[in-house]
């Protein structure tokens, strides 16, 4: 009987001596992360300056998606600004939720030190703009949402990129791909049918699955989209079948603004093709995917960080495309995508680049069958509903003009809304 | 032969045990834990005293610190308040989650509705009194039906947590929606907001006037004396002529409304606005918090005040020593493994086979 216990104390201890090793590997790897800034901050040889960042993430880099995306970019202006002399010595605060907690998260962020504060999320910014009242000497950004020009605070700061750009080129990448199956007489012209899954029904998204079908439309004139909203902008199973719904209804392209692979994924399951967002979907869909766009974070940061560095102030809304490499395509996928694709890419983010073409062009899109000629952009009094500037001029729609988030929610001819019961 | 049946371990109740004892075996229990915390921080290669050291300091080091950790403490310690009663009656309330929310649902209406008809404090007693009537009567659901039908209370009350998760993302996303699409319900009105008092919102002293009416209502009032009479034996409450039923609807409802409060107070101090995880399970850990302080008002304070130096010392840990999050949270469930653990010692002791002759005998 002694025996017994001893071979249970045993198997306890082995057990425990599992977990501990389970510890030490996930201990090695997080130091890397988080260990190298400080180990440079001891070298500081030359004129090296240490900024210290806090970046604030709904979610962690397992997302492969949003938070992912971040992560690429802190890494990326690490290595960019290190060969500039300056040292970013990063606090990271993972799963964070939009509530209080995000308060706490900045407060304890502003606490340790840092000098400018990151909120990756849409619904951090009311939480960030609490405490920021408290520390005007240190810089808070909000990415994605909109109160930095009305919260008279001097230290906050917004910024997003022209995604809708990358939207475009991935439409067109989908639209030659359609045009081609046309040509070839695979499928006939009113069966080129994209399937779009949506997060919400909210201006990002919409200003996103617009610009993707006027891209397709621009080389594939017979084009229509449906749209399935998920209500989530993180949920792997209601994305995949919700793609998997679309494409039973037809579709023969997906594309989506949600974070997981699960619609690629779906597409390739059902035969038909992909295009996706925040992350090269080729490695789960090699045969569905053909191209995907995201955001480069490190384009922004480099920005910001560079000026706290150097005690300057810097844009308090900030907004660019591919002008500055903020919106980059990920790689194409050649052995499916349609002919010519690579060279008409190029031709056309040259065009978006020097401003030639605009992406809201008011002639290539009806709303009821008539011309869109006039849109407001922002809501200054606080009722959720746009009350000045004028977005329509110089006969295109001026998407992130006068603020960086988002304001295109115009239901135009062509996209069926299958379900708006998440707006 | 017969020890052949004999289980390896058994366990017999212990007699009442001395105070002093007592004290000794939960002191040792946290030694225990702190040593199992350091032996991780060890493996995961930090200083145990250093990142003791930074716990107690990110915790209670600054005045902002302070703060922030009695931020913590405030739903923790009212919540549990809350319970308390239901648990002393052994109605297992496993329902605080879903009726903290529905108090924030009721207290957020008129935030985000009567904020330009109501000057300030009547505003807030109004969303105080809808917070506590909210709670109160979706606690009320699963005691009626205890009390008309016997159904499983536990059973009963967790469900009705996700049903009330589920209206406020409905609210979220529907009618109260602030930005189209955006999921989120717009921040209250100054005027709904609770004023701050020493640099935290004044549910803090809600809190602590509710923990002293909890400890005199539990102890010197009739209703306290027919809760602890039912928790007894039923059967006695029965045969000394009280209506149970009646009973546990009325301190159900008592319950839903404590914890109805807590979730005005959360949603109007903490977090200025109403979303599916305004209860962020505080419903649920304030279960622990209640049996550890084994209902005592008072207690309370000194547990959820611990747990909340933890989170928050965990938190410093994340930022200060780049210990991942999730090691924090093993740090904590360490800790509340010991603390319950000891309990059980307390109240229980092993007899191993062949070890006490005379146990065997029997």
């Amino acid at each position: 009987m002694k025996k017994r216990l001893l071979a249970m104390l045993l198997a306890g201890a082995m057990v425990f001596g599992l977990a501990a090793c389970g510890n030490n590997d996930q201990g090695s790897s997080q130091t890397p992360a988080g260990g190298n800034t400080p180990a440079g901050t001891e070298e500081t040889g030359g004129e090296t300056k240490t900024v210290k960042v806090g970046l604030i993430c709904i979610g962690d880099e397992n997302d492969q998606g949003y938070t992912y995306n971040f992560i690429r970019g802190k890494e990326a202006v690490t290595e960019a600004l290190a060969e500039k002399g300056i040292n970013v010595d990063w606090v990271v605060k993972w799963n964070i939720g939009e509530d209080s907690s995000c308060e706490e998260a900045n407060i304890e962020l502003a606490e340790a030190g840092c000098q400018l504060i990151i909120n990756n999320s849409f619904g951090f910014e009311p939480f960030m703009l609490k405490v920021a009242p408290d520390y005007p000497e240190i810089e808070f950004i909000s990415c994605t949402n909109q109160a930095s020009w009305t919260d008279d605070l001097e230290n906050t700061h917004n910024a997003f990129a022209n995604i809708y750009e990358g939207r475009y080129l991935a439409g067109i990448v989908a639209g030659m791909k359609m045009q081609e199956m046309i040509d070839n007489g695979e499928i006939t012209a009113d069966q080129a049918v994209i399937g779009y899954v949506g997060a919400y029904s909210f201006a990002e998204v919409i200003s996103g699955f617009t610009a993707y079908y006027l891209g397709a439309k621009s080389v594939c004139p017979s084009v229509t989209m449906k749209v399935q909203f998920v209500g989530s902008w993180s949920d792997a199973t209601l994305e995949g079948n919700a793609a998997q719904a679309l494409c039973d209804a037809g579709c023969i392209m997906i594309s989506q603004h949600s974070d997981n692979t699960t619609p690629a994924t779906a597409a390739q399951n059902a035969g038909v093709f992909h295009t996706g967002y925040n992350n090269d979907m080729i490695p789960v869909a090699e045969d569905a995917s053909l191209i995907g766009t995201r955001i480069d974070w490190s384009v922004y940061f480099e920005y910001a960080i560079e000026a706290v560095a150097n005690g300057e102030s810097f844009d308090q809304d900030w907004c660019h495309g591919m002008d500055e490499g903020a919106v980059v395509m990920t790689p194409l996928n050649e052995a499916i995508a349609a002919e010519g694709t690579a060279e008409k890419l190029a031709e056309v983010e040259e065009q978006i680049r020097s401003g030639e073409l605009q992406v809201f062009d008011t002639s290539t899109f009806t709303v009821d069958g008539a011309e869109l000629t006039s849109c407001l952009a922002l809501d200054t009094d606080g009722d959720f509903v746009a009350d000045s500037e004028e977005a329509v001029f110089d006969g295109a729609f001026h998407e992130s003009y006068f603020q960086s988030a988002p304001y295109f929610t115009v239901e135009i001819d062509g996209i069926e809304w299958l379900n708006s019961a998440f707006g | 032969m017969s020890e052949h049946h004999t289980p390896l371990i058994r366990l017999a109740k212990r007699d009442a045990m001395a105070r002093g004892q007592v004290w000794a075996i939960r002191a040792s229990s946290f030694l225990a834990a702190i040593l199992i915390s350091a032996v991780i921080f060890l493996v995961m290669g930090h200083n145990p005293l250093g990142a003791f050291g930074t716990m107690i300091t990110g915790a209670l080091g600054k005045n902002t610190a302070i703060r922030q950790t009695v931020r913590i403490a405030i739903p923790l310690l009212g919540t549990a308040l809350a319970i308390a009663p239901c648990f002393k009656m052994r109605f297992w309330n496993i329902g605080a989650e879903g009726q903290i929310t529905a108090g924030a649902v009721g207290a957020s209406y008129f935030a985000l509705f009567w904020a330009d008809r109501l000057p300030q404090v009547p505003l807030l007693l109004v969303m105080a009194a809808a917070g506590a009537v909210c709670g109160g009567l979706w606690a009320l659901i699963p005691a009626f039906f205890k009390a008309r039908w016997g159904t499983n209370e536990t059973l009963f009350t967790l469900m009705m947590n996700y049903i009330m998760i589920g209206v406020v993302k409905w609210l979220q996303g529907g009618p109260w929606e602030g930005r189209p699409g955006s999921q989120i319900i717009p921040q209250f009105d100054s005027a709904a907001v609770l004023p701050k008092v020493l640099g935290v919102h004044c549910g803090w002293i809600i809190v602590l006037i509710l923990m002293v009416v909890m400890f005199l209502y539990m102890k010197f009032t009739k209703q306290g004396y027919e809760i602890a009479v039912i928790g007894g034996s039923e059967n006695t409450a029965r045969y000394a002529g009280m209506n149970v039923g009646w009973i546990i609807m009325r301190t159900m409802f008592l319950s839903g409304a404590i914890a109805g409060l807590v979730g005005f107070i959360v949603s109007s101090g903490a977090d200025n606005t109403l979303h599916a995880g305004v209860a962020a399970g505080v419903g649920f850990t304030a279960i622990t918090v209640a049996w550890l302080a084994q209902l005592n008002p008072f207690a309370m304070v000194a547990i959820s005040m611990l747990l909340a130096v933890l989170e928050k010392g965990a938190s410093t840990l994340e930022t200060q020593l780049y210990v991942p999050a999730s090691i924090s949270d093993i740090i904590t469930g360490i800790f509340l493994f010991c603390m319950l653990g000891c309990e059980f010692f307390i109240n229980y002791r092993l007899i191993l086979r062949g070890g006490h002759r005379e146990g065997a005998v029997q």
